[in-house]
């Protein structure tokens, strides 16, 4: 389970819908109903956001301080200092969505079904995404040329505008429910915001922290209390945090000029196998 | 953007963000939450971070003698 929500987290296939169809389809002894089965993801979520923070961690060095100088200074003057703001209007709506959500958003990981039909709608999405930005990138006359001057026309992430940060944020809510995919969506947010594939994806990957960090922080205490074999939990999670280290490292290589339609194929098939697969019992 | 109103109502919005947040750390306030008894810690720690937004935001906006 570590090494699958890990690979899956970063990717834009929706970990989440994976970590509810994988157990079912192999017929794992996960209980999706039981109540430490939700911590437990978020200590895998944990290793995660352990892995983004060393890749990016001089990075969070300049936001952390960029956040405390322009919040005490009341204005903004350098590109760490916007990215914290950015960070800050993005986390927002993901977090008061999450609040007042979770308990229904909770009902719905138990079926395997949701996950899959949530799926395909998440491969679908990322396919009118790109739909949607190859239409920006004929607008700006770049169809014609290559792929990497392409991602040149659009900008990066410290130039995004605070309400495009602010629907990205909200965007990252629709990943509470299970087969959408929370770097899918985000990074989807950030192509129509006019960013770069790559870009999308760090600005993406940064949004997730401090979400992932608070659900854990909120949602651990829960599992240690629940009489579950906590060791097993936490070498998963390494696990997912190692599992995590390689895909962000591959997907910030692969965004140079790779885009999001393999793996909107991807959710759209493995959803619909899935749902066959479910149907027929096997 | 800069206007003493505009800073002032987020001002506002932050000591109501903190009244909210007290209200449901002590489990007075029970709105959209999933029980309805207890305290709501993380309905608490949400406003208070909206109100630490606020009071940044109420910053931000804040006209600056120079």
């Amino acid at each position: 389970m570590g090494l699958l929500q890990g690979a899956t987290e970063l990717f834009p296939v929706s970990s989440l819908g994976h970590a509810v169809l994988i157990p079912s389809l192999l017929h794992w002894t996960f209980k999706q109903s039981d109540p430490s089965f939700v911590p437990f993801l978020v200590l895998l979520h944990l290793g995660t956001a352990g892995a983004l923070l060393i890749i990016y961690r001089s990075q969070w060095v300049d936001i952390i301080k960029g956040f405390f100088t322009a919040a005490f200074r009341g204005g903004i003057e350098t590109p760490a200092e916007r990215l914290a703001m950015l960070l800050m209007v993005g986390t927002i709506p993901a977090a008061i969505l999450g609040v007042f959500f979770e308990t229904r958003i909770k009902s719905l990981f138990a079926s395997p079904y949701v996950a899959a039909g949530f799926l395909i709608v998440n491969g679908v999405l990322m396919l009118g995404f790109e739909q949607l930005r190859r239409r920006a990138e004929r607008r700006a006359a770049l169809d014609s040329k290559p792929r990497i001057e392409q991602e040149e026309g659009f900008a990066e992430a410290e130039r995004i505008s605070f309400r495009a940060a602010a629907l990205v944020g909200a965007c990252q809510a629709l990943a509470f429910l299970p087969g959408i995919s929370r770097s899918g969506v985000t990074i989807g947010g950030g192509l129509m915001a006019g960013l770069r594939h790559q870009e999308a994806a760090r600005f993406s990957f940064l949004l997730a922290t401090p979400v992932i960090l608070a659900a854990g922080v909120l949602e651990v205490p829960q599992l240690f209390a629940s009489g579950v074999p906590v060791g097993e939990y936490v070498a998963s999670a390494l696990l997912a945090g190692a599992a995590a280290f390689v895909s962000a490292r591959f997907l910030l290589r692969y965004f140079r000029s790779g885009r999001l339609d393999p793996y909107g194929v991807y959710c759209i098939a493995a959803g619909l196998i899935s749902l066959g697969l479910l149907a027929l019992k096997l | 953007m800069k206007s003493t109103p505009i800073a002032v109502g987020f001002g506002i919005l932050a000591v109501v963000f903190l009244v909210v947040a007290a209200l449901y750390a002590v489990g007075i306030l029970q709105l959209f939450a999933s029980t309805s008894t207890g305290p709501h810690i993380k309905h608490a720690i949400l406003f208070v971070v909206l109100a630490v937004a606020s009071l940044i935001a109420a910053n931000f906006t804040r006209p600056k003698t120079v």
